[in-house]
């Protein structure tokens, strides 16, 4: 869970030189106070191209209120998704600026003059900014990824909260499965073979949970061609993460995993 | 409209609308005792993603401690709900929980917080007796749907993803399946089933300030009400007193959770004053989301509140900081993303429009009157009464999900799949296609910011008489423009389009909504009146309950309520004879010529 403060999410950064700026942009420097609009540049799919749009600036704007605002004022053709609008979701993600994030987390800040946004990488368009996250849900389902019983538990489980296995679970345990790691990851790509990052943590926190009857077969699988050997161990999947998980660190935890076997796991 | 193109055809069992806690509980029930099932989720988003079960913060409420006591859960219920609740709903809603736990835990793969003994935790939370709300964290509801959607991936189910249900199908038989859109390609599907639930949740977003996800638009509620179907409560909507206000931005209305005021936040109005020594001065802030909401909102109405109108939360004055942000990490990142601290200082909140405690008339196995159609979760009416605890939701949805999932296991066995044929089905098409083939009418999202800001101002948390008969007037006169809207574009993924359809079931959830309201002269739970400020069980005990006649027409009567299980003091031992007889139990106008959804198909 984020402790405040420390969230490693999608920030704008501001250019200190952008582009030629427009005139509805104007000159505002870093000094002036913020800027009267943003441009939006959005990918659509009809045409490949970017289309411009000019926003008027709202107080403590997100990047959602900029898809809301175009599509309100200037474009109700342009598609995108969201839903819950506090992180839960994960539906609202794409790239801005090429970095992938949250629209409805990531602030615009006071001196931002423009701003590209495009869908996520390596899923399917289904038009401008929403992709099918189909192939990103079918390498989650190959690591079996809910779990298995033992066949006689019957009562919930008793485990100490400071347990060495809660101290691997829990800080992994936030998912919400967004796809922004896999857009992040430069290995992950619909028809490219690995698992991808979220797949990996998902199998990790199953794999250090004692309640799980299929941790051994799990962690054969993770062990595939697909799997953690893929990784280019870049980290562009942690970077990003909204939830400020460590897919990254448990892709390296397979790894070590992988060498020690099951009895290296934590027990409770 | 024979230029419509024709269906596609799909035949399944059980036809599951709505994919948040509710829907999977019920596909996973369904899959345990019949794995041959045919089953099939119809997803208006991504399946698992869209609906409110995943933004649930707090918890779940079980008896879980032998020091605890079922009774003790059901009377704060039906406390927490103003003795309006249906007993049997919320006698099975507190007897199942526990059961539900105990699966989510052991089959489901949910992991709840621990206390240091390795046993489930519990924590406390508004209106109960005893501290048993499970949570994990303050993120319960991404753990439980997270997990439930994991299991979607072992049972095997039909997922239709981005696919809009549009209006149930009626035979002879009964339900016979539903006509639906495909909202990527934008082309219609019948579907064919044995047995159709309905769990699509609420319709709260009507309102300007509001908590929930945005497609949760009262799909269901409509729905059921074009199909002729009785609603109840629906005049009960709770307001949670501390959402967010980050002006005119999308996250205005995201929540603070509850935890707060009951860790000992102070609310304040723009003088610096603990208003709530005016409207509750012994439990102060900890009263009951409906007092705090109210107490919030007069003040704000009455000048007392911000510029941008709201009131504050201050927690930063009773806890220290490093405390506030060890107890609420999730709270106060939300807080720091809109450039905020609650652990610094006081955040500005209002009185936001947050859960429907009203919906569909079903039994304990969530029969409804049409045969074959179950309905669960936010969808149906009776659980909560006038208003609903904190933690009592996500209970109601997985546990009435899961009856669901029960009873349409066995239905299964004993219904025919029905044989919608187009021509059932061509009323909905019809009205749903309306939209794209016009160039005239209003554009779909300037009305559904008139809506908005209609109910705010004529129907929220303080209404009277006045307000709500001028609310029905300009809701008759949205609903005679919404079936005039106009959608251009293409079929696929056309967002206007999908707007229109939305807004469509929105201004129907909005009518049932307040003509139930004007007709209850009283203020109980959620519901206030300003012009009848007290609760008054003698005539009121009653619910009131809402059908569209065959004409599409609004019919109105009440039904007292059954107190035989638990009966609120002062109500004499046979509770119902203390019922003022002369309310009239007959059908009666709401007080002004409403007419149904001119839009709406009754199939």
């Amino acid at each position: 869970m984020a402790g405040g403060g420390k969230s490693r999410h999608a920030r704008l950064r501001v250019r200190s030189v952008g582009p030629e700026p427009s005139a509805s942009v104007g000159h505002a420097g870093h000094n002036a106070g913020p800027t009267e609009t943003v441009t939006v540049l959005v990918r659509r799919s009809a045409t490949s191209n970017e289309d411009r749009f000019v926003i008027r600036r709202q107080p403590r704007m997100k990047v959602l209120d900029l898809l809301v605002a175009i599509q309100r004022d200037h474009d109700p053709s342009l598609a995108f998704r969201y839903s819950c609008r506090v992180a839960m979701c994960g539906t609202c993600a794409l790239r801005m600026d090429g970095t992938a994030g949250l629209a409805c987390q990531t602030a615009v800040p006071d001196h931002l003059r423009e701003v590209h946004l495009a869908p996520l990488a390596g899923l399917p368009v289904l038009r401008d900014l929403v992709v099918d996250v189909a192939p990103f849900f079918a390498r989650w389902a190959a690591v079996t990824p809910y779990l298995v019983p033992h066949p006689g538990a019957t009562a919930p489980a008793r485990v100490r909260p400071d347990s060495p296995e809660r101290q691997v679970i829990d800080p992994a345990l936030d998912c919400i499965t967004c796809g922004i790691c896999y857009s992040a990851c430069s290995v992950s790509e619909d028809g490219r073979d690995f698992l991808g990052p979220a797949a990996l943590n998902r199998a990790m926190v199953l794999i250090a949970d004692s309640r799980d009857a299929s941790r051994s077969e799990r962690l054969a699988r993770i062990g595939n061609l697909d799997g953690v050997d893929r990784c280019h161990y870049i980290g562009g999947c942690t970077s990003c993460c909204p939830k400020d998980l460590d897919p990254f660190g448990a892709i390296r935890q397979l790894r070590r995993w992988r060498l020690t076997g099951i009895q290296g796991i934590p027990t409770p | 409209m024979s230029d419509l193109p024709d269906p596609e055809l799909i035949e399944t069992d059980v036809a599951i609308i709505g994919t948040g806690g509710a829907g999977l509980m019920c596909a996973l029930h369904i899959a345990e005792h019949s794995p041959a099932c045919d089953v099939t989720l119809v997803s208006k988003g991504i399946v698992g993603k869209s609906g409110c079960t995943r933004m649930v913060q707090g918890g779940f409420n079980a008896v879980l401690n032998p020091r605890d006591s079922i009774e003790d859960h059901f009377a704060d219920t039906l406390a927490g709900g103003y003795w309006l609740n249906d007993q049997e709903l919320a006698w099975t809603l507190v007897n199942d929980a526990p059961k539900v736990v105990n699966e989510l835990e052991t089959r489901v793969g949910c992991f709840f917080d621990r206390a240091p003994d390795g046993a489930i935790h519990q924590k406390a939370f508004a209106g109960q007796t005893f501290d048993r709300t499970v949570h994990r964290g303050d993120l319960t509801g991404l753990e439980i749907m997270g997990r439930l959607r994991d299991q979607m991936f072992r049972i095997g189910v039909r997922e239709l993803e981005d696919v809009r249900a549009l209006d149930l199908v009626i035979d002879d038989n009964g339900v016979a399946g539903l006509s639906a859109l495909d909202i990527r390609s934008g082309q219609p599907i019948l579907i064919a089933a044995r047995v159709v639930v309905m769990a699509t949740g609420g319709a709260a977003t009507m309102y300007r300030l509001a908590t929930p996800a945005r497609e949760k638009t009262g799909d269901g509620i409509a729905m059921c009400y074009r199909a002729g179907l009785e609603l109840r409560d629906m005049e009960m909507l709770q307001f949670h007193p501390t959402g967010l206000l980050v002006g005119e931005s999308r996250l205005t209305g995201a929540l603070l959770e509850e935890g707060l005021r009951g860790s000992g936040a102070l609310l304040l109005n723009a003088l610096g004053e603990r208003f709530m020594t005016r409207y509750d001065p012994e439990r102060m802030e900890r009263s009951t989301r409906d007092v705090v909401s109210r107490g919030s909102y007069l003040e704000i109405v009455e000048g007392r509140g911000t510029p941008d109108g709201g009131v504050f939360i201050d927690i930063s004055s009773v806890l220290s900081a490093d405390e506030i942000r060890r107890r609420f990490p999730g709270m106060v990142d939300r807080t720091r993303r809109l450039g905020q601290d609650l652990s610094l200082g006081p955040v500005e909140v209002s009185p936001v429009a947050h859960f429907q405690m009203g919906g569909v008339v079903i039994d304990v196995d969530c029969h409804t009157s049409l045969p074959g159609l179950l309905v669960a979760g936010e969808d149906s009416g009776g659980v909560h009464g006038a208003n609903r605890l904190g933690g009592n939701g996500v209970a109601e949805s997985t546990v009435f999900g899961a009856r669901a999932g029960d009873t349409a296991a066995r239905l299964v066995t004993e219904r025919a799949r029905g044989r919608p044929s187009p021509g059932a089905a061509q009323q909905s098409f019809a009205r749903a296609f309306r939209p794209l083939g016009t160039d005239a009418g209003e554009h779909p999202m300037a009305l559904t910011r008139e809506l908005k800001d209609l109910m705010w101002q004529q129907a929220g948390v303080v209404r009277n008489r006045a307000n709500l008969s001028a609310a029905l007037d300009a809701l008759d006169d949205l609903s005679a423009r919404t079936a005039r809207t106009r959608a251009p574009g293409p079929p696929e993924m056309n967002p206007t389009w999908q707007e229109a359809l939305d807004l469509e079931n929105q201004v129907v959830a909005a009518r049932c909504l307040v003509a139930s309201a004007l007709v209850r002269e009283e203020s109980r739970g959620a519901h206030f009146r300003a012009d009848f400020p007290d609760r008054d069980d003698r005539r009121w005990l009653r619910s009131i309950r809402i059908k569209a006649d065959a004409d599409g027409r609004p019919e109105i009567h009440t039904v007292p309520v059954d107190l035989s299980r638990l009966a609120p003091t002062g109500i004499e031992d046979h509770p119902a004879n203390a019922v003022d007889t002369r309310m009239p139990d007959q059908t009666e106008s709401p007080g002004h010529s409403g007419r149904a959804d001119e839009g709406g198909s009754t199939t």
